[in-house]
């Protein structure tokens, strides 16, 4: 268990530089969770981390001593593959045990550790058999099993429910949340799906082609994003951005509709507004800021979603909770609850809120 | 299905059954039919008829003596002092040459494997000798033997390993190396070439994994490598083996066979036997005699080899 610092990490093959300026501070026990699209470079710095990878420039740090140029086995690092790279030809008990075994620790040690780690996963009943005769979600727990054998300073997983359905994902998601508690090991986990991001993480990291472009706690990146990446990619379903005209304290729609937003600062600089389909309100038609007519109306039980065409600003997407009696065609108004709003400048970077204070 | 339902209700039971019969015991075989007359003319017949002159006497120079004689050559055979020694020989040519292409060729794929400069030249020149025709490569290295036109007996007698540069092929304690050398530079890229696409199948992630387990390089070797590479190995090396156990065109160029048949293998034996002294009976007996001992050698690979494989 130890802190990892990324100090001014960059990442280049050949002349192409896939990751810029890293600079990540991880503390002791904390679960991080990289997010971003495909290709921004998640895996690559996980690799990097792990030693998989050179490191181009910069510092990278395990409990304060440098580690650029430590081989991935003396980091004392383990790896959870997404194809969990699990050995085919050895059954599971030798799977798990194989750093062990590798180290040439003394055999019943071996055995008792591989026993206490199989019946933490319950894969206590299938030791003996080969990774081709297990399901997915087994094999996944194997390759688990195989990390936390090793009691290692750190966990670092890569996207490791992505081959798994969905209820399984749920299961494991929980499993892996259990064993951070129980273990308070640090961790960093790679994944693409949010859900995950969120119910996991201490913080989380947003990369995008190979910027970090925020990294903070769950709530704060759904509160306040610092950029309308950030903003659009967390959150499910994506926040509405539409295009505004800046002015003191409001900003004004194409069609002049003037939105207060007395919470932002500097809303002379806005270009586009952006809110969470959660945070507008239906109303009566005229009661509202903006009119439309709902195009496509979506009732999943316990939410409603619609799609509202307003004209001159485009399709706008409502979430409300529980069923709301709307239907195609119907003409409604909509609030906007302007103090959850939030308004990007023209380089698409978030305007500070007023009300808090910047830790 | 609904053809055979609807014949089942015919009046008749009889020939409905026969229906039956047809369909799953003799309809299956009319298909297979021209593969298996194929395979019986181009393989059973020669064998069978193999077989069957080890069991008589034809010999071309007694044209009048032809004619069934029982185990007769068999017990010849049994006594024959040649025999014994072209069995001997047989086995040391095979292994030393198996032995050592595969060793060389392992390292080869291995070497393949990783990344140099100029790697797509070494890798053509390595697969160079396989294309290489057998008579001329054997004549090649006859003269590279050859202290008179080759360099290697004066290589060798500088470097200790001769005590004078003389001709290695005339020394019946020495002789079969020179063969063995020349089917170890031709049978190298054939190992090579297998051993690397089997190489080049190992997921990359499995090595990562070994990697972040501590494994140093040579157990990454032995504990990753070799498994994967087990059941490639075992199925080249026993066709090899068969195939070098047969294969007496290299000895036939360079020594055929001499000095003191020291360098006679079992198919040289019987390539001298049928077609110098031209009796074919006798050469057929020394033939089935090796089929056996290579069929109860690759029988006991397969077992092997799924047993090793079953873990
Ligand atoms: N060996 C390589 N040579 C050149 N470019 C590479 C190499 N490996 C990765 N890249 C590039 O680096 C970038 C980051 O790749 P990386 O695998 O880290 O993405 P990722 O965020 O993990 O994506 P995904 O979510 O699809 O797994 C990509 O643009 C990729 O094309
Ligand atoms: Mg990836």
């Amino acid at each position: 268990m130890a802190r990892i610092e990324l100090k001014d990490v960059v990442k280049c093959y050949g002349t192409v530089e896939v990751l810029r300026d890293i600079n990540l501070d991880i503390k002791d026990g904390e679960f991080i969770v990289l997010v971003g699209p495909s290709g921004c470079g998640k895996s690559t710095l996980l690799r990097m981390i792990a030693g998989l990878e050179p490191i181009s420039q910069g510092d990278f740090l395990i409990g304060g001593e440098r580690m650029n140029d430590v081989r991935p086995r003396d980091r004392d690092i383990a790896m959870v593959f997404q194809s969990y790279a699990l050995y085919p030809h050895m059954d599971v008990a030798r799977n798990m045990g194989f750093s062990m075994e590798i180290r040439k620790d003394p055999a019943n040690e071996r055995m008792s550790r591989v026993k206490q780690a199989a019946d933490t996963l319950g894969l206590t009943a299938l030791t003996e058999r080969l990774p081709k005769a297990l399901s997915g979600g087994q094999r996944q727990r194997v390759a688990m099993g195989r990390a936390i054998i090793r009691d290692p300073r750190a966990f670092l997983f890569d996207e490791p429910l992505s081959n798994l359905d969905a209820s399984l994902r749920v299961e494991m998601r929980l499993e892996i949340a259990r064993l951070h508690q129980k273990l308070g090991a640090t961790m960093i986990y790679v994944t693409h799906d949010q859900v995950e991001a969120l119910t996991l993480a201490d913080r989380i990291v947003v990369l995008n082609g190979g910027d970090i472009q925020q990294v903070g706690s769950p709530l704060e990146l759904y509160e306040r994003p610092a950029n309308k990446f950030v903003a659009q990619f967390i959150g499910s379903p994506t926040m509405n951005v539409v295009s505004v005209t800046g002015g003191k304290n409001k900003v004004t729609t194409a069609d002049g509709v003037a939105i207060a937003l007395p919470h932002l600062k500097g809303t002379e600089r806005a270009v586009e507004m952006g809110i969470r389909p959660e945070h507008i309100d239906v109303v009566d038609v005229n009661a509202g800021h903006l009119i439309g007519i709902a195009d496509v109306v979506e009732h999943l039980g316990s939410d409603t979603n619609i799609y509202v065409d307003v004209e001159g600003l485009g399709p706008i997407l409502v979430r409300k909770h529980g069923n709301i009696p709307a239907k195609t065609g119907d003409r409604l108004g909509l609030r906007i609850q302007s103090e959850n709003a939030h308004a990007f400048a023209a380089d698409g970077v978030a305007l500070r809120q007023t009300n808090t204070n910047e830790a | 299905m609904t053809d055979r339902t609807s014949k089942s209700i015919l009046p008749g039971g009889t020939r409905a059954r026969r229906s039956l019969y047809w369909q799953y015991l003799v309809e299956p075989y009319l298909y297979l039919s021209p593969a298996i007359f194929l395979i019986g003319i181009v393989m059973m017949i020669p064998l069978i008829i193999g077989i069957s002159y080890s069991f008589q006497s034809i010999e071309l120079l007694k044209p009048f003596d032809t004619g069934w004689v029982g185990l007769e050559n068999y017990q010849k055979l049994w006594s024959d002092r040649k025999f014994w020694l072209a069995l001997e020989n047989t086995f040391w040519w095979t292994f030393w040459s198996i032995s050592f292409q595969f060793l060389l060729g392992l390292g080869l794929a291995m070497l393949l494997t990783t990344q140099f400069y100029g790697k797509k030249l070494f890798q053509a020149l390595v697969f160079l000798p396989w294309a290489v025709p057998t008579f001329l490569s054997a004549l090649t290295w006859a003269w590279l033997f050859n202290p008179v036109i080759g360099p290697l007996p004066h290589w060798m007698a500088s470097l200790g390993i001769l005590s004078e540069p003389y001709n290695i092929m005339g020394d019946p304690n020495l002789a079969m190396w020179g063969p063995i050398v020349a089917n170890i530079w031709f049978g190298v890229p054939f190992f090579a070439i297998t051993l690397l696409a089997a190489l080049q199948s190992i997921p990359n992630d499995m090595y990562e994994a070994a990697e972040i387990d501590g494994a140093s390089a040579w157990q990454v070797f032995t504990k990753i490598t070799l498994p994967f590479l087990a059941p490639m190995i075992a199925i080249t090396v026993m066709l090899r083996t068969i195939w070098i156990a047969n294969f007496a065109d290299l000895i036939y160029v360079m020594t055929g066979g001499g000095p003191a048949n020291s360098t006679q293998i079992v198919s040289s034996y019987i390539f001298t036997t049928a077609f110098r002294k031209l009796d074919f009976g006798y050469a057929s007996a020394i033939a089935v005699a090796l089929l056996f001992i290579l069929l109860t050698y690759a029988v006991f690979l397969l077992w092997l080899r799924k047993k090793l494989v079953k873990t």
